[in-house]
């Protein structure tokens, strides 16, 4: 069917909503995913993306909405019988058997010759590089061995889309970030569809053709990581991917795409606003600056940047690449980190320091004030 | 260190041996007796009269030669088992103490009685026990629905299935073979002759199985059985029938045709005895008249204490003179003493007759 | 004192009550028993050494059919009450949360407050002819007279599993307890069926729940006596009814302690092949 019909999703959700008493988990989300593509669902503990990704896995009914699996709808379909395959936040590895036998279940499961079992699970675990680890049992794995083998086990059903809860959770931090890298290139070279629920933004952006942020059951933002770091559309997505100093404040003045913002503590910004959020003056704002974005002025040549301050360094928070000035602005008594240039252009600057930091109006981004949902 | 710890070690045994051994005082009188035979009246007067504790053990005929071969005749004072049982379990155990007849009051006692027992239950010429109580065992029948039932093995009769009950004991075995017209007490010394009376009997009984309900083992078991009038007829001790007419008047003890079967519990002293004094003051004070009649309406048995039967209420006359027409009293086989080495092949017999289907 | 001696000393008083229960309660009366079994009674207080309390065990077919009857009862009674167990401990394991489970985990104990013998004359009770389940059945007009539904092997395994029933609960919802949720929806994401699931992934999780709980039943069911004797037909015999009779009303201590060992030794055996074809260590089921 998928050959000669036009659908080119293997996934799609429509509507899909579902309650628990009268807390709504998921909210009316819909979306829809390319054959091939990596995409991750990020956001905060409690957002509802496990419980949208257990809807996908089968072992929850969504109330409301449908769910195609390559144009097919399988609302009616148990889990044992859909054409996804999930691997658990903690593996679920089955400790009684070996590393074939949780490999060979599934096909077991589908009546597939004990030939060919034997042959595809030895494909799956060269394709994992793991060849000789068929006849070990679970417990002699290490962490990121055991990682690969509950892919292996679920990839070599070919199942059409592959849901990951949180797999890399429960990894240290090094082994964590090679992890991301071989999930992206395991995911590249089986071709399949794989939907990755974390709440770590690293994670997401790091590995995912799409990023879908969800908040309090709805979809905010779904994007490349480049659109949702570059041009979140809400303030959620602002201040959930990546890092932002945020102000509280009002709009003094508009003109066209520019806006001159006062902050509650008595800044003056000049900033962008996303279109769609129709800001009127007077309106109340959230403004979001990313230390990144901030430049720190060469006092010799300064820039014409619209929004300039100058504030006392009280600290400097050195974390390698992600080292950062903490300033203090001496009119308001505010607060704003500034990303160090990796440059080593400022290495030198020490607590106590006045310097001048600037950014463009475009870097500064406005937001209509949301009723307090913020987080992170 | 070494010393140290054998003294700890000496020490805490003495605690524990203490612990033990403390509890046992001088005037007690540790009976070991079947149910009825210590009544709490009876045993509350001879507290007052002597100042000694009585403290009573429920038994049965094994189980006081049980306990007594467990601790080779201690832990109590005095036992009351049946007269035939002596002196085997003597011989094999050597768990009682020869009786002082000379401490006994053979006035209370009616003498017949008394030189019966002394002569079963004599070994190597000395005497084990004084007669107490006796009584019969036979039928106990359910007039009404089950008259037609004379002797034992009526019991195994046309109509009956699954309605009569009996124990699977040594005194099922004798009953069985006196009614099938053998007489096993004259087969005693003969060990062959018996063992042959005992293959009829096995048969029979092997038998009779679908018209029994069930094996009783404790007397209440047999009481609920008749009672509830699951059971039509058993085999059972005179008490227990008397015991049901009173309630129910279609329910009496009958003596069987062959025989009711005569037994006499006895008072014997366990070898090991710590109150023997005590224990000859209670055989004389039971022995009285006017205490073995409140005993006789506790057990509903009668004693072999002179002119007890005088205490005794009309009822319990009337049931015995219904059950014993003069010729039936005649007619009571008494036990002789078990010669040792029959109760194993009688035991053989009572398993297979359980085991077989 | 020095400090070593001390210590040992000190390992020595805890040591004490475990080592005194043993040698005294457990390993003194298994010696004893083993010697007065090989002793044959000539005549009266005249013994001499001999098998013969062994042999007799293996000559007279009805003590080793009783036997054989026993061991074939018990195991019955072990996977019956395996098979009420399992979904009963799996519900509460699995399926309750809370204090509803704390409350059906009570509710399997209720039973244990009261003492066997009081359980079993409860079963007497209602299943005897005049009994409440009897009388039951005549009064919805299912049977026109009185059934008999004691005094059978039926009525006996009813008692053994209604005794045993704990014993294999709480080993069962312990190790129940402790099977991730995650591995049972894994069972069924990768396609497995419900039989698939509890086949592959819950029973050889449970495995070391199930065998510590057989075993312990099978060893119970093997030793009871009062229910096998309470509720147990005319033709019903148990083996610690002949140990029983052997020691309290023949007397024969001789062919009693001989039974006590053979028992101890065959039901060892069978315990141990459970083990071998379960594939479970001991040490790892009973930890």
């Amino acid at each position: 069917m998928p050959e000669n019909s036009n659908v080119t999703f293997d996934l799609e959700c429509r509507q899909v909503t579902k309650s628990f008493g009268d807390f709504t988990a998921v909210d009316q989300v819909s979306f829809q995913i390319p054959t091939g593509s990596f995409f991750s669902i990020l956001g905060p503990s409690g957002c509802g993306k496990t419980t949208l990704l257990r809807m996908l896995a089968g072992f929850q009914h969504p109330d409301k909405g449908e769910i195609l699996i390559k144009g097919k709808s399988v609302l009616g379909t148990p889990p044992n019988r859909r054409p996804v395959n999930m691997v658990f936040q903690h593996l679920a590895l089955f400790p009684t058997m070996s590393v074939t036998g949780n490999i060979a279940y599934g096909l077991k499961r589908r009546n597939v010759k004990r030939e060919e079992i034997r042959t595809r699970v030895a494909d799956v675990l060269k394709r994992v590089d793991l060849p000789d680890a068929g006849d070990k049992r679970i417990d002699q794995l290490s962490g990121g061995q055991k990682q690969r083998i509950a892919i292996a086990r679920c990839l070599v059903l070919k199942p059409d889309v592959l849901l990951l809860d949180e797999p890399l959770g429960a990894l240290d931090l090094k082994l964590r970030e090679q992890m991301k890298v071989e999930l992206k290139l395991l995911q590249e070279t089986f071709g399949t569809t794989f939907i990755y629920i974390t709440h770590d933004q690293s994670e997401a952006l790091v590995m995912s053709d799409q990023v879908a942020v969800m908040n309090q059951g709805r979809f905010e933002q779904v994007g490349t990581p480049q659109e949702l770091y570059y041009h979140p559309e809400t303030s959620f997505v602002a201040g959930f991917v990546g890092d932002s100093n945020r102000w509280e404040g009002h709009i003094d003045a508009i003109e066209g795409e520019r806006i001159q913002i006062k902050t509650v503590e008595g800044e003056s910004f000049v900033g962008r606003s996303i279109v769609k959020h129709q800001l009127k003056k007077g309106d109340s704002v959230e403004v979001y600056v990313r230390p990144e974005s901030v430049n720190i002025e060469n006092p010799k040549n300064r820039s014409d940047l619209p929004n300039q301050c100058r504030g006392e360094v009280i600290s400097v928070l050195f974390d390698g690449a992600r080292s950062q000035f903490l300033i203090r602005l001496p009119q308001t008594e505010g607060e704003i980190s500034v990303a160090m240039p990796q440059t080593g252009e400022h290495a030198q600057l020490r607590k106590g320091d006045s310097i001048n930091i600037a950014w463009a109006a475009d870097q500064c981004l406005c937001f209509r004030r949301s009723s307090g949902n913020h987080d992170g | 260190m070494r010393r140290s710890f054998k003294k700890l070690f000496i020490a805490m045994l003495a605690v524990a041996l203490v612990a033990v051994v403390s509890p046992v005082e001088a005037e007690t009188l540790r009976l070991l007796t079947w149910g009825g035979y210590a009544p709490k009246e009876v045993i509350e007067q001879f507290e007052k009269e002597t100042g000694i504790e009585v403290k009573m053990t429920k038994s049965n005929n094994e189980d006081m030669i049980s306990k007594l071969k467990a601790t080779g005749g201690s832990g109590f004072d005095l036992a009351q088992p049946s007269q035939d049982r002596i002196t085997s379990a003597q011989a094999d155990f050597d768990i009682y103490k020869p009786i002082d007849l000379s401490k006994i009051d053979a006035s209370q006692i009616i003498p017949s009685m008394l030189a019966a027992t002394k002569k079963n239950t004599s070994l190597d010429g000395k005497v084990y026990g004084v007669p107490h109580v006796w009584g019969t065992s036979g039928l106990v029948v359910n007039r009404k629905m089950a008259g037609q039932i004379k002797d034992y093995v009526d019991l195994c009769g046309p109509g009956l299935t699954g309605k009569v009950t009996y124990r699977l004991k040594r005194p099922t075995l004798i009953g069985f073979a006196f009614s099938m017209g053998e007489d096993p007490f004259a087969a005693y010394s003969d060990k062959a002759k018996y063992e042959m009376i005992l293959d009829k009997v096995e048969k029979k009984l092997i038998d009779c199985k679908p018209n029994v309900k069930a094996y009783w083992s404790g007397g209440d078991a047999m009481l609920n059985l008749m009672r509830s009038g699951e059971a039509v007829a058993a085999m059972a001790w005179d008490a227990g029938g008397w015991k049901l007419n009173k309630d129910m008047a279609d329910i009496t003890f009958v003596a069987p045709k062959s025989g009711a079967l005569g037994w006499i519990d006895t008072f014997a002293l366990p070898r090991k005895t710590k109150a023997e004094e005590a224990a000859y003051k209670w055989i004389n004070f039971v022995m009285r008249p006017e205490i073995a009649g409140k005993i006789t309406s506790s057990a509903g048995n009668f004693t072999a204490a002179k002119g007890g039967d005088q205490y005794v209420a009309d009822k319990l006359k009337a049931q015995f003179q219904e059950s014993f027409p003069p010729a039936d009293v005649d007619n009571i086989k008494w036990y002789p003493p078990v010669p040792p080495g029959l109760e194993e092949i009688e035991g053989k017999v009572l398993d297979r007759v359980k085991a077989a289907q | 004192m020095d400090k070593s001696s001390y210590t040992r000393f000190s390992l020595w008083i805890l040591l004490l009550p475990f080592v005194l229960w043993l040698l005294l309660l457990i390993l003194l009366p298994h010696v004893d028993m083993v010697s007065i079994s090989l002793r044959e009674r000539v005549s009266a207080r005249n013994y001499t050494f001999s098998f013969k309390n062994y042999t007799e065990f293996f000559i007279e077919p009805l003590y080793w059919r009783t036997f054989v009857r026993t061991a074939w009862m018990s195991v019955l009674a072990t996977l019956i009450t395996l098979l009420i167990a399992f979904p009963v401990s799996y519900y509460i394991a699995k399926m309750m949360r809370g204090r509803l489970k704390a409350l059906l985990f009570i509710l399997c104990l209720i039973p244990f407050w009261v003492s066997e013998l009081v359980r079993t004359y409860g079963w007497m009770i209602l299943l005897r002819e005049t009994g409440l389940l009897s009388t039951f059945l005549q009064w919805i007009g299912l049977s026109d007279q009185p059934v008999e539904m004691l005094y059978n092997d039926v009525a006996i395994m009813i008692g053994l599993v209604y005794t045993s029933m704990l014993f294999m609960v709480v080993p069962l919802v312990t190790t129940l307890d402790s099977l991730d949720d995650s591995l049972i929806e894994a069972g069924y994401d990768l396609g497995g069926s419900n039989w698939n699931v509890l086949t592959e992934i819950i029973i050889p999780h449970a495995m070391p729940g199930i065998v510590s709980g057989c075993i312990v039943v099978f060893m119970l069911s093997l030793g009871n006596y009062l229910t096998p004797i309470l509720l147990g037909g005319k033709d019903s015999l148990w083996f610690t009814e002949q140990i029983f009779t052997q020691f309290i009303t023949r007397f024969n201590w001789e062919q009693g302690s001989a039974f006590g060992i053979l028992l101890l030794i065959l039901s060892s055996l069978i315990v141990w092949a459970g083990l071998k074809l379960s594939r479970q260590s001991f040490t790892n089921v009973m930890s």
